[in-house]
């Protein structure tokens, strides 16, 4: 992983089209504003590494458990 | 114009292509899969969600309110455009269900938004509260 240090102000570019600016700091937190084409999405990676999980999870579902959602939510 | 595919649940079937949904991003952990077909089953308002290019992956999934009754999610501009929503009548959000034990778990935070007029999808992921609603 590439690791560069950055004051408040400053910003990263990441390819022609990505931009990341540090807009503040204060304690542990880090205010970022980020500047990205229009079609890609950007996401807090704890969030995006919930929903894959779950997706994972979700997409073994046997078809046999159709009926038993069926049941529970009617 | 039809296509056939193989599917790990329903056998072999065959699908307009115009039914044809398609999650230009994929959806987290299946992000090669970018094409999707919404298959009606057993006259519900469940719906399984099924991958094209691998059998192996469906999703159950059902509109919000077989879920809980107040759910409001606000869809940003990235997202639209994505969509290339233009009218948010056309927007059609489903969200996903699994069993875990006895209980139903709906991922509350992850809904699938699809633009009914172009087919366009794409998760959405959405900082809630309550991620997940255990039924």
């Amino acid at each position: 992983m590439l690791i560069l240090t950055r004051k408040e102000d400053e910003s990263i570019k990441i390819g022609d089209n990505i931009l990341i600016k540090v807009i503040s700091i204060s304690g542990n937190q880090v205010r970022l504003g980020i500047d990205a084409p229009k079609n890609s999405l950007i996401f807090r990676y704890e969030l995006y590494e919930k929903i894959k999980q779950e997706n994972l999870e979700s997409s073994k579902i046997d078809i046999t458990y159709f009926n038993k959602i069926k049941e529970i939510i009617k | 114009m039809s296509i056939t595919l193989n599917t790990a649940r329903f056998g072999e079937l065959t699908i307009d292509e115009d039914k044809i949904i398609l999650f230009p991003e994929g959806i987290p952990g299946f992000t090669e899969l970018k094409r999707y077909i919404l298959l009606d089953y057993k006259d519900t308002e469940l719906k399984w969600l099924q991958a094209i290019d691998d059998g192996d992956v469906a999703f159950i999934v059902a509109p919000p309110w077989v879920v809980t009754k107040n759910y409001n999610i606000t869809v940003d501009e990235k997202t639209k455009d994505l969509l290339e929503l233009i009218d948010e009548k056309d927007l059609c959000i489903l969200i996903i269900l699994r069993v875990e034990g006895e209980t139903v778990k709906a991922n509350l935070a992850g809904p699938i938004l699809i633009n009914s007029s172009n087919k366009k999808a794409v998760q959405a992921i959405v900082d809630l509260d309550i991620f997940s609603k255990i039924l």
